[in-house]
């Protein structure tokens, strides 16, 4: 199997948060309090990594351009590595592993509840992205993924509640949801651009490794 | 990457920072063994700018035994929403604010009405040294050398009538200076009280300064309220106006969430909040969590003033 242009420049920009924690992070300056700083930057990287592949099966309707879909796959996939990531940080870090501090937390918290709800549902997309997996699945793979508008949803909520008093941030991410959400309504369906630039061509095949664009 | 280690970097500051260096390396080892296979680790978290005054404090500790957090610590990471809601952009955000000339009004039910500027203020009393636990409502804390007085003395001064039975306390409102003021989410100026005998109560401090030194901007400049046995909130900054008033002020906070946010504040692990733990905390320069406790560990001093009163009504 040949690794496309899109998978490795995709792979690269998905590892850049994690770059950059890790070089604050030996360089000491992630902030006073580094645990709060990694939560946030995983938690806000899998947002918008997760809102990305939201957008990407529109966008390759209305563009006809199927760079699209790795796109969709890559940054589903480091949506979930994240949120992973934003857990562990919760869990190992900051509470230590200590069941006597996180259960009452969690029963005590509804935002923490649903973003452990909307974690395990990701395990189940996650793993079903892996090709053979998901040939397997044949067309039960596109209803078990529909289940990321619900899960995206939910983290709207997280992180609703988990800002504090400043309303602007939540409701800009609130309103790119419904934006990507709103692409797909049947009457937007015919919504598409005649014909693609040829220079548009040439990227999409270009990164796709594909010799006769699409 | 490499630094130049200045000469005056080695002793003394060396004695305090360098428990938290250990702690530092300690969470570099563990996170960053888990990313890559080996890590070197570098001390340029510290600031090389030494000041002779912060080493008087290497070695002090709190009533507790809690190690002073450093200096840049208290400095760099703030939360002073007037400014940003960032907690390290104040430090930068607030660099040039003035806060010389200042003028603090002082009225409302009281026999002796005042003005006093920032000179007086600074220079009224003879400035004392309390190093209080600072508990913020958002689960992390800190240990601060303040320097300042009770406010009580001030109280002495005006003489508040026995109509007054709330104190409030108002911060500048300056939206040139203060870009944050024009954050829509938010009820400006920041408004906070106390309870008469909260405020003649000898831990409630006006203070002026840190580690010796005057405070920063982003910590409050010229005077703040620090009162060690309440969420961090309620340590209003900067403050132009004490007014002594007969009804409970609402403050900031409790306008924006009155089920979050009670005008009592205190510290109190067994009251829950739906975003924080309050039943643990992290203490800036360590790892990990420590439990959080009753009244900030001031209940011995404090827990009188509460006697009778359910605090999970009144929190």
């Amino acid at each position: 199997m040949k690794i496309s242009r899109i998978q490795i420049i995709g792979n690269l920009i998905g590892l850049l948060p994690a770059v950059y924690i890790l070089y604050e992070t030996l360089t000491g300056n992630l902030s006073a309090d580094p645990i709060r700083t990694t939560t946030i930057i995983t938690g806000r990287t899998s947002i918008y990594a997760m809102l990305l592949s939201l957008f990407c099966t529109p966008l390759a309707r209305i563009f006809r351009m199927s760079v699209f879909h790795p796109i969709r796959k890559i940054s589903g996939l480091f949506a979930f590595y994240y949120a992973f990531a934003h857990f562990l940080i919760f869990s190992f870090f900051d509470y230590q592993l200590n069941l006597d501090w996180i259960i009452p937390e969690i029963k005590q918290k509804p935002f923490l509840q649903v973003g452990l709800i909307a974690l395990i549902l990701l395990i189940p997309l996650a793993v079903s992205s892996f090709k053979p997996i998901r040939q397997k699945l044949g067309k039960y793979w596109k209803k078990i993924h529909r289940l990321v508008f619900f899960i995206a949803a939910i983290i709207l909520v997280h992180i609703t509640i988990a800002s504090k008093g400043d309303i602007v941030d939540p409701i800009v991410i609130i309103a790119i949801y419904i934006l990507a959400m709103s692409l797909r309504l049947p009457q937007l369906r015919s919504l598409k651009i005649k014909s693609l630039p040829d220079w548009l061509k040439h990227v999409n095949a270009y990164l796709t490794n594909k010799n006769n664009a699409s | 990457m490499s630094r130049k280690i200045q000469p005056s970097e080695i002793t003394p500051e060396a004695l305090y920072i360098s428990r938290r260096r250990f702690i530092k390396k300690a969470f570099l080892s563990t996170s960053a063994s888990l990313l890559i296979a080996s890590c070197s680790t570098q001390e340029s978290d510290i600031n090389p700018t030494l000041d002779p005054e912060l080493s008087a404090f290497s070695s002090q500790t709190d009533d507790q035994g809690n190690i002073l957090t450093p200096y840049n610590d208290i400095t760099g990471y703030t939360n002073y929403y007037e400014f940003s809601t960032s907690k390290t952009q104040p430090t930068e955000l607030a660099k040039n604010f003035v806060t010389d000339p200042w003028i603090i009004k002082i009225d409302g039910l009281v026999n002796n009405p005042t003005t006093l500027d920032r000179d007086q203020l600074l220079s009224m009393f003879e400035s004392e040294e309390r190093i209080y636990r600072m508990r913020c409502v958002e689960g992390w804390s800190m240990v601060i050398p303040w320097k300042g007085f009770p406010l009580k003395k001030i109280l002495d001064i005006v003489e508040p009538t026995s109509d007054a039975k709330y104190v409030r306390f108002e911060t500048v409102f300056d939206p040139e200076q203060m870009p944050g003021q024009n954050n829509p989410s938010f009820p400006w100026p920041y408004v906070e009280g106390l309870r008469m005998d909260e405020a003649y109560h000898d831990l409630t401090l006006l203070a002026t300064g840190i580690y010796g030194k005057n405070l920063t901007p982003q910590n409050g400049a010229p005077v703040r309220l620090v009162v060690p046995w309440k969420y961090g909130f309620k340590s209003i900054k900067s403050i132009v106006h004490i007014e002594f008033v007969d009804e409970m002020p609402v403050s900031l906070w409790m306008a924006v969430g009155p089920s979050e946010y009670g005008f009592y504040a205190n510290v109190n692990p067994n009251v829950d909040h739906p975003r924080w733990s309050q039943a643990t905390e992290r203490r800036i320069g360590e790892s990990g969590r420590i439990e959080t406790q009753m009244f900030n560990g001031y209940e011995d001093e404090v827990a009188a003033l509460y006697e009778g009163m359910d605090l999970t009504i009144n929190f």
